[in-house]
């Protein structure tokens, strides 16, 4: 209950702050794709906010690629690596 | 295709050297042989062979010169294209001296060194924009005594075989290097680094990779896209941006000029478009360079129509 409610808040953060308009939170799956051309589309410059928010939001940092590789491929995985670092 | 096959295709430039392997090492003799003295009288049939016999290299030195000196012909473009290339060949030359006999074989000054010093001291990050102008290695001494690591944003194209100054005495990179060719960009190498409150250098002249990344500002009269990576950085890190350059002065002097010191406020990060006004007070710092020296701005690809 905890994960999936991280997940919403994650899907609501990105939409609202990265300015998504229009893209709906619903249309949104935990496994789509963060960047590239398929899934949600965002780039290097939208990574810059990202990372920041992130840390904003949760306290948690991004430190370097091979961090940011894994837990930024999808909704899914950022929240999974949100919540190891708190663990943590 | 990767990110770096995406970037080197999006580019209209190249870091690669136009000189062949055994001209970079003669190069490198003479210098040990007898430093700037003796390297230098050497560039003058280098640039007269390209000028000459390389129209296709001096072609490159056009697109720029055009702008700057528009309605030129003849002769006098033949002499633009002339000075700005020896310019270009004396600040490699100085590069390697550097890296051979050491940083204090130029002599370097920094008007302002002390307000960089204080801006980096802050510990709140900062955001140094390089350019294309002179030489940066002259800034070394400096950049070395901001007593915070510096990153550097640094592309170097596979096969270029122009030594970076640190290589030539088999020194380790005093710099930590981040790799535009990485995940995103090194975007989150540089945020990482910024909020540990280090020095990031960024190249704010040429673009890598996606159009979208990069904003429309006019510079000597038409538009040009400039990146905006380190605009967005500043924005959202709430980084000031100091831009710097490098430029000689004098057969082995250098001065370092702090154009300007731009801060970028949070709320301007998103739509692009609002860092514009930012990047404008950069281009116009770019724009009074290029009117004092005119020679010293190496822009060697047809930024106009990328």
């Amino acid at each position: 209950m905890h994960e999936t409610s991280l997940r919403e808040q994650l899907k609501k953060i990105i939409i609202e702050e990265l300015n998504l308009e229009d893209i709906d939170a619903s249309e949104l799956n935990d496994n789509d794709p963060l960047f590239g051309d398929e899934g949600l589309g965002l780039d290097s410059l939208d990574a810059v906010e990202l990372v920041v928010l992130i840390q904003k939001h949760f306290d948690v940092e991004i430190k370097d690629m091979e961090e940011g590789r894994e837990a930024l491929a999808s909704i899914s995985s950022l929240a999974d690596f949100i919540e190891t670092r708190r663990a943590g | 295709m990767t990110n770096k096959e995406n970037i080197d295709n999006a580019k209209t430039w190249s870091s690669r050297s136009v000189g062949a392997p055994w001209q970079h090492r003669f190069f490198y003799f003479l210098i040990r042989l007898g430093g700037r003295h003796i390297a230098y009288p050497f560039l003058y049939p280098v640039v007269l062979y390209y000028l000459f016999f390389r129209p296709d290299q001096r072609q490159k030195s056009r697109y720029y010169l055009e702008r700057r000196f528009p309605g030129r012909q003849g002769f006098a473009a033949w002499r633009d294209s002339f000075h700005m290339i020896l310019e270009l060949s004396r600040s490699l030359v100085d590069r390697a001296l550097v890296g051979i006999c050491g940083p204090k074989i130029l002599q370097t000054e920094f008007p302002e060194g002390k307000r960089l010093a204080e801006l980096a001291a802050a510990g709140e990050g900062l955001i140094i924009l390089t350019t294309h102008v002179g030489c940066w290695q002259a800034a070394m001494i400096y950049l070395a005594k901001l007593k915070r690591p510096v990153h550097m944003l640094m592309q170097q194209d596979e096969g270029d075989i122009d030594r970076h100054y640190f290589e030539h005495s088999g020194r380790k990179n005093p710099y930590q290097t981040i790799d535009p060719t990485g995940f995103l960009g090194g975007t989150l190498e540089m945020v990482a680094a910024l909020k540990k409150g280090d020095v990031v250098c960024i190249m704010g002249d040429r673009r890598m990779g996606a159009q979208a990344n990069s904003l429309a500002v006019d510079f000597l009269g038409a538009p040009v896209q400039f990146p905006v990576a380190a605009w967005k950085l500043a924005a959202v890190t709430n980084t000031p941006l100091a831009v710097l350059f490098p430029l000689k002065t004098g057969p082995d002097r250098y001065r370092i000029d702090l154009a300007e010191v731009i801060r970028v406020p949070q709320q301007d990060s998103r739509p692009l478009g609002r860092l514009a006004p930012y990047l404008a007070r950069y281009v116009s710092c770019l724009e009074e360079l290029c009117a004092k020296e005119p020679y010293q701005f190496f822009n060697f690809y047809d930024m106009w129509n990328e």
